[in-house]
This record gives structure tokens, C-alpha cells and sequence, in this order.
């Protein structure tokens, strides 16, 4: 496509965007003036107070809360936006799981395009609309409550910022991208379906927009944390969650920069390839680069929120306290400077060569020591209660720690250069990833919901059965995925492909059977939730999660 | 010191035994003469001598193995034929194909340990000495676009 072409689309494209926001802003403008007026009314400041002790709950599911700034409502947004892209980030698992029954691509037609879509799109999404849009959420959501925090000045901000974010996140999906989670040049360049996909670009810019939005999210969360906190809540006395999302945020604002720039020098190449062609001394390599000082923290940023959220979960099934605060917080920020350093292991061969592969090796053995001290903390915690609840939430949690042992222990494996060497770009780092983001990442994520629930149902209870449905067929499907791909991927079996050697059939076909009983695993929670939403309150809308840092009183935390 | 602090300092000991010993390990295999590890070349890390170069293209969506002896050039697609207990160095880029630009691949031999990056304007070599006979598969292993999956063939290895 001429360069032309590629500018007449994109400013006719932005005009729709700007028609689009203009509607969306005079929507929001009436309603708004609407809530306003009601409010003045009944003598309330701000009209998010007013609506919020009108309904009577403490952000429950409900539209309102995207016209709302107060953070339980930006919570709630994340949330629900999240739960969304991770039900369709999870079609396209799903589907593309299926669509390799056999080794020669038949099953749909057109397969191959197909597959590089659908996968593309099921990493960028699940990562950056699930993981990252959930562990907002969650902090929004359980922050003011734990930190006693009396008013959030940054509603508006952190809406904006919201806004950007899924916009993003709805390019990203409109793309049709198949250029892998990476963006490598100089495939990245090639705007056709059999390259990057057609329009690559906008999946580009889809990209900046979700980095511009958690960038400024992250100020607002970091500033609530640090400087909005109550004084009843010293910073060494912060619940371990508040130091998990701290750390995370840092991390996110030190290492996203390198991603944010190579993204724009990418864009610039498809008008003038000056960057990362491999033609006149340009490397496509300093590309890889810059993604993985950024893609190494990423991975950790899925998983730092979600540990320091255990921290609180276990407390509230064994009743005591956690084993060691200090060692935890010292654990997760010592992840902080770690992540920085290991990058290089996702590109040992590359062409390091020898010196750099044994530094970025080395320092990956040291990154594993703070999640051995979390893990650690965990069953220590566990083993010196009397009695633990195994309800779901719990069961989720013991789930999780499971995972991540096995996937801790295949990441230290593939960080020795014989075994790298024999494991990179197979299914064998596939299976890795996967035991932490479905028993770390998700499981996490749907333990804090199941102990939220009545809050955000405004005071129903889940269905028991069906929610350990929803536990044991995520917990076994996954398990069984990631099995079959560790042990396909040591023998060789490449990951990202549409089509693969015979030999490899049954490790597929397992996988593909692991793959489904997770898919029908989350209609189980999909039923559960319908089935509450129908159901009559029968219960106080709020939740064991907050309890203990005794809610302020309703209205207090908001305003805008 | 309370017990609790004994227990944890116990085993972050463990876990550091451990991960040194690895971290031994990993250093200490590399010393191996089966080691190799695709390396990017510079004129301060040339060729090794007495080895046969065989010089390997990615293009999409093929591989291109090329040989020189007394007889001249010699290219096979998707596939190549090594002598066993002979040394081979691959010298391993990317060309392009009918595309603008040329894109990076990863070459794969599962059975042998050995792989490398195809990438383009840079030459990676990897050397290594097929010890067993028999056909092996080889790989892409970096998404390079449409068929990237049906760049793979086999390696022969002939007494
Ligand atoms: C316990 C310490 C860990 C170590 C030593 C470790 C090591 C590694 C190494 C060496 C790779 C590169 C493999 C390759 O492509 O050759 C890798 C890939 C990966 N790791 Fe880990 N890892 C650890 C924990 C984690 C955690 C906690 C996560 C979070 C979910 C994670 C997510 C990933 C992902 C997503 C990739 C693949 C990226 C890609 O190629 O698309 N790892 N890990
Ligand atoms: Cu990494
Ligand atoms: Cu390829």
C-alpha cells in the first residue's frame, strides 16, 4: 500500500474517532447535567456521592459507574471492561486451539490467517486488556478502601485515561493484526494479510493509546497511594496489595518509555523505513530490544498485583496474619530492580553470543529468589493456621501457588543456555507463561471477584456449585494445556504455528482438550453471574475483602 | 534470632544453594565442546577454520542451504546432507523475498540443540559436529508471516 493510501485512511478514519467522541461527549454532557440537576435537588456537592448512596451499595455492576469518576466506579469500569476482552481474548483462544485438530491446515478455510489473527490478537488482548485491565481494576476498586483514602481529586483524569485505554484496546481488535504480540520489524512492515496484516498500523497506534492510558492511570494510582493515603494508614503498615500495585506501577512507568519510542520509530518506518529494515546498517534487532527491556517487566506486572492480593485473601481463610510482612514487601520490590536486567533472555539466540547470554542467565537464576521468598510466605502462612476454609476464592489461591511453582521452576530451567537453545520458540515457553497467567494472573483475578461478589451484585450471593465448577474445570483444563505444550515443546514442537510435523499431533491434542475444558470451565461463571443478576438481593452488598479495613462511610470516598 | 526468622533464613539458604548450583551448571555446560550458541559476526569473531561453511538464507518462505567446493555452488531448499563427525559452521541471514524488505526468521534443529536467528543485514554463525546418522527436522521458529509454518524440511546425516 502506497503511503498515500495509508494517510488517506488514517484521516478519514480519524475523522469517524472524532465524530464518534463528539457524540460520546454530548451524551455524557446531558446525562451529567441530568445527575447534576438531581442532585442539587436533594442538596448533595457532588452528584457521584448522591447517585452512590441512592443506590445504596458500594459500586455495584452497573452502567453507571462509566458516566461516574469517583475510583470505585473507574474500578468497576476496569473490570467490566476486562471481564469482557477476556471472554473474547478467550473465543479466539478457544477457536484457535480447535482450528489445530491436524498437523495440515483444513479445518476452516483460510486457515493459516486466520490462526496468526486470532493468536495475535488472544496475546495482546490478554495481556494488556485482561491482566493489566483487571489488576486496575482491582486496585481502584479495593485501594481507597484499604488505604482509607477520603477523596480522590483525579476521577476525571483517571477517566480519560480509562477512555484512551479501551479505545485502544478496540483499534487493537479492529486491526485484525497478525504480526504476534512482539511487533517485530521488518515483518511488522508488511501491510498485507500474508505479512503483519493489512492494517498493522492501526494496530500500531492502537498499541501507543493503551500504553498513553495505563501511563496515566498509573500516575493517578501511584499518587493515590502514596499521597492521598489516610494517616491512619502508615506507608510500612500499607495492606501488602498497595505495595504490589506500587511496585507494579513503578515498574510499568521505568520500562514502558522503550516500547512507547519503538512503537513511534515503527510507525515512522511505514512512511519512511529508516529504523529497523536491516538496510544500511539499521537492525531490526535494536527493535527486539527495545520491546523486551519493556516485555520482560511486562510479565511481572501481571503477576505483582495478584501477589500481593494472595497477601489478603489468605488472612481471611486461616484468620491469621500473613507469616512475614517485611520479607513480602521486600520480596516484591526486590523484584522491581531484577526485572530490569533479564531481558536479554528472551533473545539468547539472536546472536548475543556467549558473554551477554551468560549475564542475562545468570541474573535470571537471581529474579527467581524474591518469588521463592513469596512462595515461601505463602505456605508458611498456611502451614501455621489451625484451620483453612477451603472455599473457592481459597481453593483458587492454593490453585495459583501450584501453578506457579511449576511455572517457576520451567522458567529457571529455560534460563541455562543448553536448555534455552533447546526450548526457545516452542510450545515449551507457552506451557511456562500459561501455568503463571492462568493460575497467577486469572485465577487470582477470579478468587478477588467470587470474595467481591456481593458488592458487585449489589448484596447476592454466588451459586456454590457453579462457581466450583468454574474452579475445578479452569484448574484441570489448564493444567492439562500446559502439560501437553512443556512436554510437545522439549521435543521440539514450535509454538505459534498454524501447521505443524505429524509427530507432534498428540501433544496438540491434548492441549486442544485442555483448551476446551477451560472454555466451557468460564461459561460456568458467565451462568453464575446471569444467575445472580436474576436473582433477588438476599445479602449485605458488602464483602469479606474490605471488611476488615472497615469501610468509611458511603460517600466519603469520591467526589470529583 | 526467633524460630520464625530461622525457618525463613533456612530456606532462602535452600532456594540460594539451589540456584547457584544452577547458575554452575549453566556456566559449566557451555564449556562443553558439544556447546555452540548462534553468535553474530564481527571481525573479531570470525569463522572458526577447519570447519565446512555452509551458508543458510531464510527468505519467506524457504530455506536455502548453500555449499561451495571444487564443483561449485551448490543450494538445496528446506533441506541439507552433513557428514557425520565432520564440523559444520552455518552461517545463517535472511534475505528477501518478494517483499520490500526481508524479515527475521529462527532456524531450528531440535535434535541437535542448535538454533539461530535469520536476521537480516547481520550474519550469525553456529558451530556444531552432527554425531549420529539419519534425517532430522528442522524448523522456523520466529513467526515470519503466511507459511511460516511450512518453513521446515529435513536434515540428512550420511556416514
Ligand atoms: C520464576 C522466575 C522466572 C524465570 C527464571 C523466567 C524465565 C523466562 C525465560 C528465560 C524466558 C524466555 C524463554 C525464551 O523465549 O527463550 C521466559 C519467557 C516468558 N516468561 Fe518467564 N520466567 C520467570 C517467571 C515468569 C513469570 C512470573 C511470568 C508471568 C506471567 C513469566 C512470563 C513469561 C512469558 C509471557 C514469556 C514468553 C514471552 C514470549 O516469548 O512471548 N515468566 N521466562
Ligand atoms: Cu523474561
Ligand atoms: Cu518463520
Amino acid at each position: 500500500m502506497s503511503a498515500t493510501m495509508l494517510l488517506l485512511e488514517v484521516s478519514i478514519i480519524l475523522s469517524f474517532v472524532f465524530v464518534i467522541l463528539f457524540f460520546m461527549y454530548y451524551k455524557y454532557l446531558t446525562v451529567k447535567t441530568g445527575m447534576d440537576n438531581a442532585s442539587d435537588e436533594s442538596d448533595y456537592y457532588d452528584s457521584s456521592s448522591y447517585f452512590r448512596e441512592k443506590r445504596k451499595s458500594n459500586g455495584a455492576i452497573s452502567t453507571s459507574a462509566f458516566v461516574l469518576t469517583d475510583s470505585k466506579s473507574i474500578g468497576l469500569r476496569y473490570l467490566m471492561t476486562s471481564l469482557v476482552f477476556f471472554f473474547i481474548a478467550g473465543t479466539f483462544g478457544v477457536i484457535m486451539r480447535v482450528s489445530l485438530i491436524e498437523p495440515t491446515p483444513t479445518l476452516f478455510a483460510h486457515r493459516e490467517v486466520l490462526y496468526d489473527i486470532l493468536t495475535t490478537e488472544h496475546s495482546i488482548l490478554m495481556i494488556y486488556m485482561w491482566a493489566v485491565g483487571s489488576a486496575f481494576g482491582l486496585a481502584y476498586y479495593l485501594l481507597p478502601t484499604f488505604l482509607k483514602i477520603k477523596n480522590d481529586k483525579y476521577g476525571n483524569i483517571s477517566s480519560w485515561a480509562y477512555w484512551i485505554y479501551v479505545l485502544g484496546g478496540i483499534f487493537i481488535l479492529l486491526s485484525r493484526t497478525s504480526t504476534r504480540w512482539y511487533y517485530y520489524p521488518p515483518l511488522a512492515l508488511q501491510l498485507n494479510p500474508y505479512g503483519a496484516g493489512s492494517m498493522n498500523w492501526l494496530a500500531v497506534i492502537g498499541m501507543e493509546m493503551i500504553f498513553i492510558g495505563i501511563a496515566i492511570a498509573s500516575i493517578t494510582v501511584i499518587r493515590m497511594i502514596i499521597f492521598d493515603r489516610s494517616q491512619e494508614v502508615p506507608m510500612t503498615k500499607m495492606p501488602l496489595f498497595a505495595w504490589g500495585v506500587l511496585f507494579t506501577l513503578i515498574m510499568f512507568l521505568a520500562s514502558a518509555p522503550f516500547m512507547m519510542a519503538a512503537l513511534v520509530m515503527l510507525f515512522y518506518d511505514f512512511f519512511n523505513p529508516i529504523f529497523f529494515t536491516g538496510v544500511g546498517g539499521s537492525s531490526p534487532i535494536s527493535f527486539a530490544e527495545l520491546f523486551w527491556v519493556w516485555g520482560h517487566p511486562i510479565v511481572y506486572i501481571a503477576i505483582l498485583p495478584q501477589f500481593g492480593l494472595i497477601y489478603e485473601i489468605i488472612p481471611k481463610f486461616t484468620g491469621k496474619k500473613i507469616f512475614s510482612y517485611s520479607s513480602g514487601v521486600l520480596a516484591l520490590g526486590l523484584l522491581m530492580p531484577l526485572s530490569e536486567l533479564v531481558w536479554g533472555h528472551h533473545l539468547l539466540n539472536s546472536g548475543l553470543g556467549l558473554a551477554w547470554g551468560l549475564f542475562f542467565t545468570t541474573a535470571s537464576f537471581a529474579v527467581t529468589i524474591p518469588s521463592a521468598i513469596t512462595v515461601f510466605n505463602y505456605i508458611a502462612t498456611l502451614w501455621s493456621a489451625e484451620k483453612i476454609r477451603l472455599t473457592v476464592p481459597m481453593l483458587f489461591v492454593i490453585n495459583g501457588i501450584f501453578d506457579f511453582i511449576i511455572g517457576g521452576i520451567t522458567g529457571v530451567m529455560q534460563s541455562t543456555l543448553v536448555i534455552n537453545e533447546e526450548v526457545h520458540g516452542t510450545y515449551w515457553i507457552t506451557g511456562h507463561f500459561h501455568f503463571i497467567f492462568m493460575g497467577i494472573t486469572t485465577g487470582i483475578a477470579f478468587a478477588a471477584i467470587y470474595m467481591i461478589w456481593p458488592s458487585l451484585t449489589s448484596g447476592r450471593k454466588y451459586d456454590q456449585r457453579l462457581a466450583n465448577w468454574h474452579l475445578s474445570l479452569t484448574a484441570i483444563g489448564s493444567f492439562i494445556m500446559s502439560i501437553g505444550w512443556t512436554v510437545g515443546g522439549f521435543l521440539g514442537m514450535p509454538r505459534y504455528v498454524s501447521g505443524y510435523f505429524a509427530r507432534f499431533q498428540v501433544y496438540q491434542d491434548i492441549a486442544i482438550a485442555g483448551g476446551v475444558i477451560i472454555g466451557i470451565g468460564q461459561l460456568f461463571f458467565l451462568a453464575n453471574l446471569i444467575k445472580s443478576l436474576l436473582e433477588e438481593p438476599s445479602t449485605s452488598p458488602s464483602n469479606v475483602l474490605e471488611e476488615v479495613y472497615k469501610l468509611p462511610s458511603p460517600g466519603a470516598v469520591g467526589g470529583d | 534470632m526467633n524460630s520464625k526468622a530461622k525457618i525463613e533464613a533456612l530456606w532462602i539458604i535452600g532456594v540460594l544453594v539451589v540456584l547457584v548450583v544452577a547458575a554452575g551448571i549453566n556456566i559449566y555446560t557451555t564449556e562443553s565442546p558439544n556447546f555452540t550458541i548462534a553468535t553474530k559476526e564481527t571481525p573479531s569473531s570470525p569463522i572458526p577454520g577447519n570447519t565446512t561453511v555452509v551458508y543458510v538464507e531464510g527468505v519467506q518462505w524457504s530455506w536455502l542451504f548453500t555449499t561451495y567446493n571444487s564443483t561449485g555452488k551448490h543450494t538445496t531448499t528446506d533441506g541439507v546432507t552433513l557428514t557425520v563427525n565432520h564440523t559444520y559452521t552455518f552461517v545463517i541471514t535472511s534475505i528477501k523475498g518478494s517483499h520490500q524488505f526481508a524479515v527475521i526468521h529462527d532456524l531450528y534443529i531440535p535434535q541437535f540443540d542448535v538454533q539461530a536467528y535469520a536476521v537480516p543485514g547481520q550474519n550469525n554463525t553456529i558451530t556444531f559436529t552432527p554425531i549420529h546418522t539419519g534425517t532430522f527436522i528442522i524448523e522456523c521458529v520466529e513467526y515470519c508471516g503466511y507459511l511460516h509454518y511450512e518453513m521446515r524440511g529435513y536434515l540428512t546425516v550420511v556416514a
